[in-house]
């Protein structure tokens, strides 16, 4: 309607100025006709009026159009990935991803330590997706290592930063450096203490924070996977509560415990016990066959950062205690695990628990490198002395390790690094005749591109 | 007195001083028409004032103006707003009907049915009146340029088309034929349809097109006392409408808000003493006598028709005239397309 309205008024005052060149003609010609028509300051005020009408109309079709621009959805590429959001943010999604491809060898080239080899640790594309502004929907499927496992798929119900509600398959809350991205670990595998916390469980929890921040909790029922466990449901009525608090009393500093406990009840066939593995990620402990989870199992975990300028620290401490039972033994076993890790960035970067962005990312044509990190751990894993020798077998599986490792990263840009680190880990234990395990060298790099 | 006795009474008097102690601040929004601005922002602090004096509590009006078809339809789509102000009844009954947020009932929660003050609708022309217009009649002259709002989004535009109408039918041997005859030369005049009435008065006085604005009462007045720089004029019609603009609590968005209480006191006190005499301060016609006969100079003495006499209410004009493809759309469009 506007464009005819604007249409007419244009066709009206051109025919206006048509007609005002051959009025001044007449007015000069005949002095009666000069009566009879409008005078040039009418002509004038009338051409004024159009010209007017038309330049109002333009204002208010920019109007409508600015206006009409702001109800449009918006789409952006940008370090939150590829996102189309409605106007009124009500409505998104986002469409994030990334890739590790790794490097392993085993110096030493002892052969039953493991094979060096290359291949594709992680291929995990994140889709996100918000409705209604309160409902947002997460998928994590992974195509890494030949196979397809979907590592998170869940539901948050946000009604506000102290309760979302969460629903479906995700991290219990409970490892601090298995809570931290995939993108964002500071080496190249997780320590030692992920082997006695879940990787991914099915549950309800409600998870906020208070205080701006400060304080974060979750609270929540899961079907309760053993330790390192990653399963899409359960094959008992045996659930666990889990629940962490965390605070952040101080810029960069964060502190907090979390724990879980409930029942677990495997069979032969299913025993629900975990296989826990070195740095390096090879099997170094197991249950002797037909061993089961049959009682009460709890984890407590307390857990620390600390990020001030460009130095990181990380440590926590696990406790995993589990009632198992072989024929007509029974032992309730506990294991326990910790470690201290430290990141420096060398080119000055503010070191966060999360993914850093360089200070100059990499741009050959201002001689912008990107930011270079070094890091140090230590860490020890013990296996309860109650598993050997009827629940375990000193002879395959190892009573305690320790492992140091180093490791160096360089940052191109956000999210995308090469890495390389070098581990070794010292055992108690897994070897025929009393002996220990061979010392493992681990040798592992990761180009990683994250968007 | 025994331990646990004490921390009764300490938990008590906790109690007590906690309504007071835990007086937070509280943030209003007023979803209004387009030439309420100045009105709202001396009733607003006026209002902050009276609160904080009777309660402690500090209270913030934010306010949002535009057309009042538009400010309903932004209602209906989200907007939280705590208390609607709009140009006419029709436009809150549309919130209430499409989104539930107001009680279908809210025109009986307020005294004169919601409506704390009233307008008209007047002419505003060029310094000395070139073009002399002086009635109805004269906006349907060849060559007279009539500024007025869309009336599809601007509740002032639809009391100015309702105004014509009455006028126009009311006229001896007036008939719906003869009405619709009237506005649509009416509306043939019409360059520009803003989409509210603040829109119109700039296009008139700001951009100096057209020779005569149909207007609310209040912005007329504001234009020729304040805005025009003496350079516009009103003009009186013989006859006008009696514009009842009405408020209501979005009750089911103060309720979530927790600003029930708070939305409730700031439309009573637009009942106030205070209230209407701001309300008469801004050119709008106070519903308080004592306060209407104190500013009796500033309102014009003239015939005003109401909606329900001429049209039996809001709800039967609003579908004949303004619904999409009703009277105006007819007219508006046949026009626009051309012969």
């Amino acid at each position: 309607m506007d464009w005819k309205a604007m249409s007419r008024y244009v066709v009206m005052a051109g025919a206006g100025i048509t007609l005002a060149v051959p009025t001044v003609t007449a007015q000069q010609d005949s002095a009666a006709r000069r009566d009879s028509q409008p005078s040039l300051a009418e002509q004038v005020e009338v051409l004024d009026q159009k010209v007017r009408v038309l330049a109002r109309l333009l204002e208010l079709q920019r109007d409508s159009l600015t206006a009409a621009a702001k109800q449009q959805p918006k789409v952006t590429a940008g370090k939150e990935g590829f996102v189309i959001r409605s106007a009124d943010g009500d409505f998104q999604l986002k469409v994030r991803g990334y890739v590790q491809a790794d490097g392993r060898s085993y110096p030493d080239g002892a052969p039953v330590l493991g094979t060096s080899t290359l291949f594709l640790r992680r291929a995990r594309p994140v889709t996100e997706v918000t409705a209604w502004r309160y409902f947002t929907l997460k998928l994590v499927p992974d195509f890494g290592q030949g196979r397809v496992v979907l590592f998170d798929a869940y539901l948050d119900f946000r009604t506000g930063p102290a309760l979302t509600f969460r629903a479906g398959k995700t991290k219990p809350p409970i490892g601090l450096e298995r809570l931290q991205l995939a993108t964002d670990i500071r080496f190249i595998e997780r320590g030692l203490p992920t082997n006695l916390v879940p990787n991914r469980d099915v549950g309800l929890q409600a998870v906020g924070d208070f205080a701006g921040g400060r304080l974060s909790y979750a609270v929540g029922v899961f079907n309760g996977v053993p330790d390192l466990g990653n399963l899409d449901g359960d094959a008992t009525n045996d659930k666990d509560l889990v629940g962490r608090v965390f605070l952040k009393p101080t810029q960069g500093l964060g502190i907090g415990i979390a724990a879980s406990t409930g029942n677990e009840h495997g069979t032969v066939t299913a025993p629900s016990l975990a296989a826990y593995v070195t740095p390096g990620q090879q099997t170094m402990f197991r249950y002797r066959d037909s061993t089961i989870a049959n009682g009460r199992r709890y984890r407590v975990t307390p857990q620390v950062y600390f990020y001030g300028g460009p130095l990181g620290l990380l440590g926590e401490y696990v406790v995993s205690s589990q009632v198992v039972t072989r024929g007509a033994a029974v032992g309730e076993l506990k294991h326990t695990s910790w470690q201290v890790a430290g990141s420096w960035y060398v080119t000055g970067e503010k070191a966060s628990f999360t993914a850093v962005a360089p200070r100059r990312p990499f741009d050959t044509s201002e001689k912008h490198w990107g930011a270079l990190e070094i890091g140090a751990r230590y860490g020890q894993l013990t296996l309860d002395d109650a598993a050997f020798p009827i629940f375990a077998n000193s002879t395959n599986a190892v009573r305690d390790v320790r492992a140091w490792g180093v490791g160096v990263t360089w940052h191109f840009v956000r999210g995308t690094q090469l890495s390389a680190n070098y581990e070794q880990a010292q055992f108690t234990g897994g070897a025929p005749s009393g002996a220990d395990r061979a010392t493992e060298h681990f040798f592992a790099t990761r180009f990683q591109q994250a968007f | 007195m025994s331990r646990l006795t004490r921390l009764a009474v300490a938990l008590v008097a906790l109690g007590g001083s906690a309504p007071a102690a835990a007086q937070k601040p509280v943030t209003l929004l007023n979803v209004s028409y387009d030439p309420t601005r100045e009105l709202y922002q001396d009733v607003n602090a006026a209002f902050a004032r009276y609160w904080k004096t009777k309660t402690g509590q500090d209270v913030v009006v934010r306010q949002s103006h535009g057309g009042s078809g538009s400010q309903a339809r932004a209602v209906i789509d989200g907007l939280d707003a705590d208390v609607v102000t709009l140009a006419l009844a029709g436009d809150i009954d549309r919130i209430s009907e499409k989104s539930g947020l107001i009680p279908a009932d809210w025109q009986s929660r307020l005294p004169h049915n919601s409506t704390p003050y009233t307008s008209t609708i007047v002419f505003l022309v060029r310094k000395g009146n070139p073009k002399h217009i002086r009635d109805w009649d004269d906006l349907t002259r060849p060559g007279v340029s009539v500024v007025t709002p869309n009336p599809k989004t601007s509740g002032g535009a639809r009391w100015n088309y309702l105004a014509a109408w009455s006028y126009a039918l009311k006229r001896p041997g007036g008939t719906q034929e003869s009405a619709r005859a009237f506005v649509a030369k009416l509306y043939h005049n019409v360059p520009v349809l803003d989409a509210g009435a603040r829109g119109a008065t700039t296009t008139f006085v700001e951009r100096g097109i057209g020779d005569v604005l149909i207007a609310w009462e209040n912005e007329a007045l504001l234009a020729a006392k304040e805005l025009g720089g003496g350079q516009v004029e009103l003009v009186v019609p013989s006859v006008s409408i009696l514009a009842e603009p009405p408020v209501a609590v979005v009750e089911k968005v103060a309720k979530r808000r927790g600003t029930l209480a708070v939305a409730q006191a700031y439309l009573e006190y637009l009942y106030s003493d205070e209230g209407q005499d701001i309300a008469a301060r801004h050119y709008y016609r106070p519903r308080n006598q004592t306060i209407a006969a104190r500013y009796a100079s500033q309102f014009p003495k003239l015939t005003l028709f109401t909606v329900d006499a001429v049209f039996g209410g809001w709800k039967g004009a609003q579908a004949t005239h303004f619904a999409d493809g009703g009277v105006f759309d007819q007219i508006y469009l046949v026009q626009a397309a051309g012969p």
